[in-house]
């Protein structure tokens, strides 16, 4: 699917200075509640799998069959946007990219994933480019957990992307930085996005752009249903 | 017969294997008075639990076949049907639930909610069957039934609702508080069978309270009178009761209790349950198909003065005749009355009617509807409708999965050989996903079926019930052929032998299909073939799906469309334009690029998290895509699809790589093309076969 990445949200990138998060860095995807962060999330990692690369997909809080069953519509919407009809070798490529890892009722510690990522490359020949983690809570979290995740990123040469909810009660000098829960942690990740809905529309929008100190405010517009680049 | 729909309740009880289905349904019995001793399922007295009648499910200690109870609980009659846990046998599990009203779900309080349960509740989930769930064996090490209701909330995407605390756990479990009423419940007595009221102890008071306050706020979601009883502190047992069994009837809600069968303890509270929260037949809105009207969708009274409508939904062999089930949905059935099956519009007549208690019987005059009854002598198969002759409806079809594997047997001698018909016959009847046939090249006996275990329980079951001792072959992949890519045909039947000759022309093409297994389209103009030979041809090229001609297996996913042909005055005839059909198809199917289709299975499964990587080498070995891996607490369970062919001896493959601490299950999934590489060696296979005369 060649035309996907002119209306991928990670289209935004485009305009960062490396034009991608790259191996061994860490990636934020913040919104406030509701707004589609996991969907949102699930547009990048198709954005990877389009481009043929392998992805696992981590969930802290929902069920194998959950995200499997989110995928599902995203990909149908996907191809409904495209207008693609044939979908049976895509499908197909995607489904043999991706392995989903879910960790139910606090069973997740960096450790176990640390093991399964390794059966997974050592049992099966899966090697990840990259892994998209969704429900950590990062108020809870702590800076120890994404150290050690930034470690993991750099020892498994993946990147890792990650959804964060900001409070609703930001301040308006929040507003313009960047916003909790992301602030404090700013120097671990290489690229913070932020998705916005404002009466205008839905937005995407470059907080963090890897070493580079001054980022223009550019938003890109975004379909308020499938996510999707507009152009 | 029954006069008060409101007081009957039809219930299932399903779960994972091994979760205790069957102690809590002996249970069940002795406590309505059914049964006056309790014997385990693997019992030492050798008697074996009530339900598993047949004598090889209680030496292996699973219930194969679902045997109908009936019993009395306050006023209320419960026919149960204890349902099989393996995954093998589901199209009992999937009878069981077109018929009955609502279930019981059973889960380990250590095992949780397991791979089995998983596809039991997406049973449930297809024929809309509400459920209370019962988290059993809260007695064993490792119990924790509130990790349970959370998987049941997360994984299995349950509202559920716990309606009793457990006092103790493990070794420790003594009986269960009660939050409806906030007592304390203990079970003394021979069997428990003595329950006993008394108050909470005050170690779980504070918890008592909290979780009471959950189930009202949960409860008052389905009841505005609930919720003004709880704003003004005027809540009563009966208001919550009603709650309750609304969200429970809705399916937006699952009340939760615990216990331990075999403790006896927590069993008579959910006879309870059943009563109060599970619908009556009266509750539950069923249709039926009316073939005089283009099977248009009809709904059922549930009145028992009406016609009569029921379904055949199991059929048993006992040493007295064929005994057949039979659940009533409208009108009523008594001793002497004519019935008329809608699939063979054969009459019969009532003879002897029983309620079933398990393989015991006892003998009724009539029943109306709602209820569940077995007849005897009855000839016909499972899923036949019965009426009483003034409609012709016929109850919507259970869902019948097409088998996936297949085994050759031949009987040893010639004794056998006599039995081992009789044996087929019957199961056929019994099992619409066991299928028999004789090959007509080898001669050969191929039974098919739903996996490894369910062929083996029939092979042993021809042996103990039927004296036919057989030898097996290798179990065989059901394999399917389809084609690729459009194809042309144009393909002349012409004959002339002396007498009249045979003449047919048809031509058209042939497409690959994804909405069937065969589609059959005239677009012949101008009348080249005349309409009423149309038909013959569709029929010649039903004839080739049987045996693809790449590897010999049926071919689907397949339309032929015919848009031309020629006929002749005299010469043409059925028999010609079938012919016709034959050749075209035969000259159309290479060209159309056939592949071979395999079987793809969903496996699930699992283990204690350190075994992950070992579980997962060993699916991916056998050609598997592994889909996820979920962690909960010390397990794992991996998800995975894996092609039918390469699952041959997996359990064995499994215990040893775990140490026996894994288990899987699998169903299947859908079928996909086959690598090149097997293409090549199952072609060169049939070839052999052929030339040896056995394709």
């Amino acid at each position: 699917m060649k035309d996907f990445s002119q209306v991928s949200p990670l289209k935004v990138l485009e305009r960062s200075t490396r034009g991608e998060l790259g191996k061994g860095n860490l990636g934020a995807l913040i919104a406030g509640a509701g707004l589609g962060k996991t969907s949102c999330l699930i547009h990048i990692a198709f954005d990877r799998l389009f481009r043929g690369e392998k992805l696992v997909h981590v969930s802290l809080r929902d069920s194998p069959e959950k995200v499997a069953s989110y995928y599902e519509i995203i990909f149908s919407d996907l191809m409904k946007a495209q207008q693609i009809e044939q979908e049976g070798g895509i499908r197909d490529l995607l489904e043999r990219n991706r392995i989903i890892l879910a960790y139910l009722r606090e069973s997740f510690d960096l450790e176990r994933l640390r093991g399964n990522l390794d059966n997974l490359i050592k049992g099966i020949d899966f090697k990840p480019n990259t892994l998209i983690v969704d429900g950590v809570d990062f108020a809870d979290a702590g800076r120890d957990l994404f150290e050690a995740f930034k470690g993991l990123a750099e020892a498994f040469e993946v990147e890792v992307w990650f959804s964060a909810l900001s409070k609703a009660d930001d301040t308006e000098a929040e507003k313009r930085t960047i916003p909790r829960p992301c602030g404090e942690l700013v120097d671990l990740f290489s690229i913070i996005l932020q998705l916005i809905s404002s009466y205008e529309g839905v937005f995407l929008r470059l907080l963090r752009d890897h070493e580079r100190e001054y980022i223009p405010d550019m938003a890109m517009r975004l379909d308020p249903n499938t996510f999707l680049a507009i152009e | 017969m029954l006069d008060d729909l409101t007081h009957i309740r039809n219930i299932g009880i399903s779960a994972h294997i091994d979760s205790g289905k069957t102690t809590l349904t002996e249970r069940i019995l002795y406590y309505t008075k059914r049964i006056f001793a309790v014997h385990e399922v693997r019992g030492k007295d050798g008697v074996g639990a009530k339900t598993d009648s047949m004598e090889l499910e209680r030496e292996r200690g699973i219930t194969i076949s679902s045997a109908a109870t009936f019993c009395e609980w306050k006023g209320h009659t419960i026919n149960i049907i204890d349902t099989p846990g393996h995954v093998d046998f589901t199209i009992e599990v999937e009878r069981a639930l077109r018929v009955l009203d609502s279930s019981i779900l059973v889960l380990c309080a250590v095992g949780g909610v397991q791979s089995q349960t998983t596809t039991v509740d997406r049973q449930m989930n297809r024929y809309k069957v509400p459920r209370v769930a019962f988290i059993n064996k809260c007695d064993r090490a490792g119990a924790n039934p509130y990790r349970v209701v959370e998987q049941l909330r997360i994984r299995l995407n349950h509202s559920p609702v716990l309606m009793q605390l457990p006092i103790g756990l493990e070794d420790q479990f003594s009986g269960v508080v009660d939050l409806v009423s906030m007592k304390a419940l203990s079970f003394g007595g021979p069997f428990g069978r003595e329950l006993r009221e008394g108050e909470i102890p005050p170690h779980l008071l504070d918890e008592a309270i909290k979780r009471r306050e959950e189930m009202l706020d949960a409860a008052s979601m389905f009841s505005d009178e609930l919720m003004e009883a709880i704003l003004e502190d005027a809540v009563t047992e009966e208001l919550i009761h009603q709650a309750i069994r609304k969200g429970t009837i809705s399916r937006q809600l699952t009340p939760v209790f615990v216990g331990s069968a075999y403790k006896n303890i927590g069993v008579q509270p959910v006879l309870d349950a059943v009563t109060r929260y599970l619908p009556s037949p009266a509750d539950v809105e069923n249709s039926a198909l009316d073939m005089d009207h283009g099977e248009k969708e009809v709904m059922l009274s549930s009145n028992s003065d009406d016609p009569l409508v029921a379904l055949a939904f199991k059929l048993e062999v006992t040493p007295y005749g064929q005994l057949t089930y039979l659940r009533i949905y409208q009108g009523s059935i008594t001793k002497g009355d004519d019935l008329v099956n809608t699939r063979t519009k054969k009459r019969i007549k009532v003879g002897r009617l029983v309620r079933m208690h398990a393989d015991e019987m006892e003998d009724t005059t009539g029943a109306g509807a709602g209820d569940i009854v077995a007849l005897f002598g009855v000839e016909c198969f499972s899923g036949d409708t019965f009426t009483d002759g003034t409609l012709n409806y016929a109850l919507s079809s259970i869902f019948v999965p097409e088998p996936v594997i297949s085994l050759a047997i031949s009987p040893k001698d010639n004794r056998s050989k006599a039995n081992m018909a009789k044996a087929l016959n019957r199961f056929i009847r019994e099992d619409p996903t066991f299928h028999s046939k004789v090959d007509q090249e080898s001669s050969q006996t191929i039974i098919s079926g739903m996996g490894e275990l369910h062929l083996e329980i029939y092979v042993e079951r021809m042996k103990r019930e039927f004296g036919a001792e057989v030898e097996t072959g290798i179990p065989e992949v059901a394999y399917r052929e389809a084609i690729s890519r459009r194809a042309e045909f144009d393909y002349t039947h012409k004959k002339q032998t002396g007498g009249a000759g045979q003449y047919g022309r048809v031509a058209g093409f042939m497409e690959p299909y994804d909405e069937g297994a065969y589609e059959f389209r005239s677009e012949v103009r101008g009348g080249v073939i005349p309409t009423e030979f149309i038909p013959a041809v569709d029929k010649g090229f039903q004839s080739c799906l049987n045996k693809g001609l790449l590897i010999g297996f049926p071919v689907i996913g397949l339309r032929v469309t015919v848009n031309d042909g020629h006929h002749h005055v005299v010469d043409s005839s059925d028999r010609a334009f079938m012919q016709a059909a034959i050749g075209a198809f035969k000259q159309a199917y290479g060209k159309a690029r056939p592949i071979i289709l395999e079987p793809i299975m969903r496996v699930s499964v699992e283990c204690p998290s350190e075994f992950q990587g070992n579980a997962m080498s060993s699916l991916n070995q056998r050609r598997g895509l592994i889909v996820s891996s979920a962690e909960d607490g010390v397990f794992t369970t991996i998800e995975a699809e894996v092609p039918l062919a390469d699952m041959f001896g997996y359990a064995t493959t499994l215990r040893s790589l775990t140490k026996g601490k894994a288990e899987f299950t699998m169903e299947f999934s859908r079928y996909a093309k086959v690598p090149d590489a097997l293409e090549e060696d199952l072609k060169l296979r049939y070839k052999d076969k052929a030339k040896k005369g056995e394709a």
